[in-house]
């Protein structure tokens, strides 16, 4: 990733602060994505065990009155998220399938911590009601207590943890 | 005269029309995410070594961004702010589940929004990631009895830091603003003394400051004229009190507020003033925040 081909920081963060305001202005509400992906996953196990899901006590009210959880405002952004970044990336040269990885971890190695990371971070975006957007940029941008509680606490984490992963980044 | 925004709540347009608008704000967000090296786990990862910054910067810069818009938009009375949907506050979940987000990031290198764009640019470890995020995320609702009373304790209904620090809110987005600049700053300096490139493109961070300096001028001086004005500049008096939310509000995405006497803000003695009823076994899809 060369300079030139990506913004400087603090542009790159107006223009998704842009995205966020925009949403307030328009929806009266934020971005987000896990919800999202909370959703899809609820839909998966419906269509395999639909009564269980059905009773469940955290996804039953996604089908509510015979609900499709997808049919919901995250699914359109998370549309033109996927193709923001799409378009983003094949002008840019940038679209490969390519296992992202540091010098001194094999793609196995990346692949099984990916997971792990994946399995952790849903579990806690659940728990903290979002994730970095939903939760963190909407309710920082909102000065919501528990959002900056949630930021601070990320940082608090993933400092606490970087040395133990440190052969997987640097 | 009546405010404009939010569009999809005074009427200008109608559900169907708010919807299909997600899909331009949507692509916005995306293109930010890539533009901003987000689809780099490796990028993501290396800011807890303090070795690339730009991961803090990005995301200072789009909370300062969206702050001074939507607080800027309210003093002038183009948003009501009655009519938005605020997130409400759980502090001891929120900061636990920040704790554990944040130590899944450091070992999978992704947050959700950054590991969707990076599967959008044909990113393997991105899909492993969601892989993992959607087995997380079906654990946490299936065994949700488990940590449902945790998930649901310590409510605060929504709970802003000027109700925290007593001030108006206009001094607490100029005390952020310099905060998001200043830690950038800082962290910066961080970079600079553990990781020193000395043969780094001077040019080229010439020219990345060019671009950055005036945006942060311009998110300075607002950030200024707003800490002039007070809180009730910003918040109308309005009939519904939305800084508390019920818990479990009627119908999901539409949360209903509950009707309290303006000016009754929580105040920091008492920041738990919401008059919940009876305990929720979950609370309706108004409080999921994204």
């Amino acid at each position: 990733m060369s300079l030139r081909d990506r913004f400087p920081p603090v542009l790159a963060g107006v223009v998704i602060g842009l995205s966020m305001l925009a949403a307030f202005v328009v929806a009266g509400r934020g971005i987000g994505v896990s919800g999202m992906m909370t959703r899809l996953v609820a839909t998966v196990q419906h269509a395999l065990l639909p009564e269980l899901t059905e009773k469940s006590a955290y996804f039953g009210r996604y089908f509510a009155g015979g609900a499709n959880p997808l049919d919901d405002y995250l699914s359109y952004l998370m549309v033109g998220l996927l193709a923001g970044a799409f378009v983003g990336s094949v002008t840019a040269g940038d679209f490969r399938l390519e296992v992202q990885r540091g010098p001194r971890i094999s793609t196995g190695g990346r692949l099984v911590l990916a997971l792990i990371g994946g399995v952790i971070t849903g579990f806690a975006a659940r728990l903290a009601r979002g994730c970095t957007s939903g939760q963190g940029l909407v309710g920082g941008a909102e000065l919501s207590v528990g959002a900056w509680a949630f930021l601070l606490c990320i940082f608090a984490g993933g400092f606490a943890t970087a040395w133990f992963v440190r052969k997987q980044w640097i | 005269m009546d405010m404009i925004a939010p569009l999809a709540k005074t009427g200008l347009i109608s559900e169907a029309m708010n919807l299909w608008l997600a899909v331009p704000i949507g692509f916005v967000f995306g293109l930010g995410l890539y533009y901003a090296g987000f689809t780099d786990s490796r990028r993501i990862a290396r800011a807890f070594y303090l070795k690339d910054v730009g991961v803090p910067v990005v995301m200072f810069s789009a909370i300062v961004t969206g702050m001074l818009g939507l607080w800027a938009l309210s003093l002038i009375g183009f948003i009501d702010t009655s009519k938005m949907f605020y997130l409400p506050t759980f502090l001891v979940p929120m900061a636990v589940g920040g704790f554990l987000f944040g130590i899944g990031m450091a070992v999978g290198g992704f947050c959700p929004g950054t590991a969707a764009a990076s599967v959008a640019t044909g990113r393997i470890d991105a899909m492993i990631f969601v892989v993992g995020f959607l087995i997380g995320s079906i654990l946490f609702g299936d065994l949700f009895p488990i940590w449902g009373d945790f998930y649901n304790s310590d409510y605060r209904g929504v709970f802003r830091l000027d109700e925290l620090l007593g001030l108006d809110i206009g001094v607490v987005v100029l005390i952020l603003t310099v905060a998001a600049i200043g830690g950038s700053l800082l962290m910066r300096a961080g970079q600079h003394y553990f990781w020193p490139q000395p043969d780094a493109d001077v040019d080229a961070l010439r020219a990345r400051l060019k671009v950055q300096i005036p945006l942060v001028a311009v998110a300075l001086v607002v950030a200024a004229v707003m800490a002039l004005f007070p809180t009730e500049s910003f918040i109308k008096p309005a009939p519904a009190g939305w800084f508390v939310i019920q818990k479990h509000a009627a119908a999901p995405e539409t949360p209903e507020a509950v009707t309290a006497p303006s000016g009754d803000a929580p105040a920091e003695a008492a920041p738990a003033p919401a008059p919940a009823p009876a305990p929720a076994r979950h609370p309706r899809g108004g409080s999921e925040g994204c």
